[in-house]
């Protein structure tokens, strides 16, 4: 029961990490809080949804959604957000409720208000045995997915030359500017790819959740809340940060529903209390 | 962040303008349009204070809705289960609220701008969670059954429409008064600067975080009155009212109208409220021609409405 | 007015900017400090008007100790500073700044119900100031519209504004126009007349002027000190600045 719950955690956590690492990376370039990333989890979902419905293939809308939004992401950050990076917080705040409006109505529009359900690939839709418990094997796919994004942003932040210039955007954007990395494409590249991931979380976790309007606003206080406990711009930190949060949500539900979501936001406010920079300074 | 004031004469015009048109809506209006009259003083009451940290102290709060929610619930149970009158609860839950909004101040206000939003949400989604899940509070279902302030013993009668919006009326007079006196003062004038230029402040020696404290405080007591008086309007609280959506609507209001002239934040509560009152009834999809309309005012009306006629007003000079 | 940094050290990761830098500053008198680029003069400017903390070494000021005190504390205890980079507000005018600042040095900032603008000893003052930076005929006008030698000027008005005991002013030279420099000059030769100040400055000649006491600072290291005579006929500085 035990393992269950854990893994339970850890599939929460690997969607919340898929959310949060766009985000985060956002923000540290951007310095931009994207409230609408909840929008393009949920338009990933939809997205996903139509694909499936007309070409009968879950596989193809796991490749083909993320990479709309991630277009949809990069429309908008032309049209946009370049425009309002580095200015004041209202600003950014009424633009991404305005899109959040925006999705919602045009989602609504498009397929409705009922929630919609996709079912698994077949080859996902047993359950493997684990220690003697069934345990859905669609969910270590999921948890699958985390660690491979997990891994392959570790490499190419961490590896190659683009992620070194990333890195060094995020941790000085003035001497970056300087020294001509050219940080408009590379601001361009990460918003697409951010949003992209937002969309892959929308259609990996709709088989499990379902799709539905409103599921934009669910996800969007506990990822911001990753981003900022595990510090803004770092990938240690929206990896670490998803887990805390993942788990003590999930475990949290089961054991003290009462008192889950308080110990979060708690853990929140002593985190912007006593390390104002995240648990993982970038 | 640009703040519209500076300009006391159109502020006071505006404001004049705004608060005839509610006078003789509600005298000739039907009982909806009382209602309706009703509702938008209470929400302008709202976004004059988000309006107030906004200009003055650059705070930008998406947890406001706590307040509201604190003002609501406060006077439903102390007029419920402490017979308390509603008029001496709505003081009460400006107290309560100014305390409360002065500790949770002591450690937020100094937080760089996009945290203070993710803190300030984070920590009214907290209160959303206790309120949804709290019996004492009626949980999901709200509390009903509240009822208005008893003015027989002057001959008044509160629950009649056309009373009831005077009375409201009333307390926004009062409290655009007190931030009028605020605003021109130096306390008002040291929060202006450090929207400007907080660093400043600092280095001229002034108390940055205490004028930043006491302007949420403030702030905080002002939203709970709105929520206080709108639980008296409609009788009844249900937790919604402290969803973070409230208070980005509140701060949609604030930029819709222009910020930092009062006058502004009351236009912007008109307008916005009317608007999306009467799209919604024409068609469903009314928030995707409200989406669009933000993000054209945010990009291309920076100064809001009152951007728009201190225009007119330089043209008509 | 008294001022002492005893050995102070401040390094950014493993480069050690100040290295064992004493400074001594009594009574009235305008002091400079210069040093080429890189000679750490910002960094010491900063240390004493409180924006960084030194990692080694004591500050005192008029006896009291303050390297706990944060810029707020110290601008309260008489440490007023002007910034290399114009920090105004721009939104307000001339008059309502050089007031607003005034109302710290009137101690009125907790006043919630009373106009500052209608505030006559305030007003008086303010104009007061304005004559004394050369801005009364600019009273009225949005610091946005003032022109960069003038915004100068007003940088010089809000940091004088709470009559303070040391007035640090950080390179109020530049990117001025040499008509401004003279400018600005000639001001600051009228305040040293009523405060006492603290100039850092990369141009040697303004120093010269103004300056009765000079300290040279190279790479976090204070290699001179004397008045504008000495330190011209320096071979030692002359070497280290012109690489003679």
């Amino acid at each position: 029961m035990l393992l269950i719950q854990f893994l339970n955690a850890l599939q929460f956590s690997m969607t919340l990490f898929l959310l949060a690492v766009g985000l985060t990376i956002i923000f540290g370039l951007m310095k931009i809080v994207n409230l609408a990333h909840g929008s393009l989890y949920m338009i990933g979902a939809y997205l996903g949804l139509s694909i499936c419905n007309y070409t009968d293939s879950f596989w193809l809308a796991l490749i083909v959604a993320p990479l709309l939004t991630a277009l949809i992401g990069a429309i908008l950050y032309y049209l946009l957000f370049r425009h309002i990076q580095n200015a004041d917080p209202m600003k950014q705040v009424l633009l991404t409720f305005g899109l959040i409006y925006i999705s919602l109505d045009s989602v609504r529009l498009l397929w409705g208000t009922m929630s919609h359900s996709i079912s698994a690939p077949d080859i996902l839709s047993n359950s493997i045995l684990l220690i003697n418990e069934p345990y859905p094997s669609y969910r270590l796919f999921v948890i699958a997915i985390g660690l491979i994004v997990l891994f392959t942003l570790y490499i190419i932040l961490e590896k190659t030359k683009i992620g070194a210039k990333v890195r060094a955007s995020v941790d000085d954007p003035e001497t970056a500017q300087l020294l001509q990395i050219n940080t408009d494409k590379i601001l361009f590249y990460t918003f697409a790819l951010g949003c992209g991931l937002a969309g892959l979380a929308g259609i990996t976790v709709a088989p499990i959740l379902g799709v539905e309007p409103g599921m934009d606003m669910e996800v969007l206080v506990l990822t911001l809340i990753v981003v900022v406990v595990g510090g803004p711009g770092s990938l240690k930190g929206a990896i670490i940060g998803s887990l805390l949060i993942g788990f003590v949500d999930s475990f949290g539900k089961v054991y003290i529903p009462q008192l889950a979501q308080i110990i979060i936001y708690a853990v929140m406010a002593l985190t912007i209390l006593f390390r104002p920079d995240g648990l993982y300074k970038r | 962040m640009r703040a519209v004031n500076h300009n006391p004469q159109l502020r006071s015009q505006l404001f004049f303008l705004l608060l005839f048109s509610a006078i003789i809506a509600n005298i000739f209006g039907g009982y909806f349009t009382r209602f309706f009259v009703a509702e938008i003083v209470i929400l302008s009451i709202f976004a004059i204070s988000l309006d107030f940290i906004a200009s003055r102290g650059g705070m930008v709060s998406l947890g406001h809705a706590m307040f509201l929610g604190i003002g609501a619930y406060t006077t439903a149970i102390l007029s419920l289960n402490y017979g308390i009158s509603p008029f001496a609860s709505t003081f009460l839950t400006f107290i309560t609220a100014c305390l409360i909004g002065l500790i949770i101040a002591y450690f937020i206000v100094l937080l760089d701008g996009i945290f203070f939003i993710m803190v300030t949400l984070a920590l009214g989604e907290m209160f959303n969670s206790w309120v949804f899940t709290s019996d004492y509070l009626g949980g999901s279902d709200g509390i009903s059954g509240i009822m208005r302030p008893d003015l027989a013993f002057i001959g008044i009668d509160t629950n009649s429409p056309l009373i009831f919006t005077f009375y409201v009326l009333l307390w926004l007079i009062g409290i655009y008064y007190l931030l009028i006196k605020i605003t021109d003062a130096p306390l008002g004038r040291n929060l202006d600067a450090i929207r400007q230029n907080s660093n400043r402040i600092s280095a001229i020696g002034g108390y940055t975080r205490a004028y930043k404290a006491i302007a949420f405080s403030l702030s905080a007591g002002i939203a709970s009155v709105a929520g206080s008086l709108y639980v008296q309007l409609n009788g009844f609280i249900s937790p919604e009212l402290t969803h973070w959506t409230v208070s980005g609507e509140g701060l949609i209001m604030i930029i819709v109208g222009g910020i930092g002239s009062i006058s502004g934040a009351i236009l912007g509560a008109t307008v916005v409220h009317i608007v999306q009152h009467e799209l919604s009834s024409i068609i469903n999809w009314w928030m995707l021609v409200i989406g669009f309309g933000f993000i054209f005012i945010v990009l291309f009306m920076k100064d809001g409405l009152w951007g728009l006629l201190e225009k007119i007003q330089k043209k008509l000079r | 007015m008294s001022l002492s940094l005893n050995n102070i050290d401040k390094s950014f990761g493993s480069i050690k900017v100040l290295n064992n830098v004493n400074i001594q500053s009594h009574g009235r008198e305008c002091l400079g400090i210069i040093g080429p680029n890189g000679a750490g003069k910002s960094t010491l400017f900063k240390v004493i008007s409180g924006n960084l903390k030194q990692d080694k070494g004591d500050i005192y000021f008029n006896s009291l100790n303050i390297n706990n005190l944060n810029i707020n504390k110290r601008a309260r205890l008489g440490i007023s500073q002007s910034f290399q980079k114009n920090s105004l507000f721009l939104e307000m005018t001339v008059k309502e700044s050089i007031m607003l600042a005034l109302s710290h040095k009137y101690k009125i900032t907790f006043k919630m119900l009373n106009s500052l603008i209608n505030n006559k000893a305030i007003n008086n003052d303010a104009i007061e100031i304005a004559k004394d930076t050369g801005l009364l005929d600019y009273f009225d006008t949005k610091s946005d519209n003032l022109s960069y030698g003038l915004q100068r000027q007003l940088e010089l008005g809000i940091a004088i504004s709470c009559s303070p005991k040391l007035l640090l002013l950080d390179e109020p030279t530049a990117g001025m126009s040499p008509a401004e420099t003279k400018e600005i000059i000639k001001l600051i030769k009228k305040l040293s007349a009523k405060y006492s100040i603290i100039i850092v400055e990369h141009d040697m000649d303004v120093i010269y002027e103004l300056a009765n006491r000079i300290y040279v600072l190279d790479r976090g290291t204070l290699i001179f000190e004397g008045d504008a005579k000495s330190v011209k006929n320096s071979e030692l500085v002359q070497n280290k600045y012109l690489g003679i």
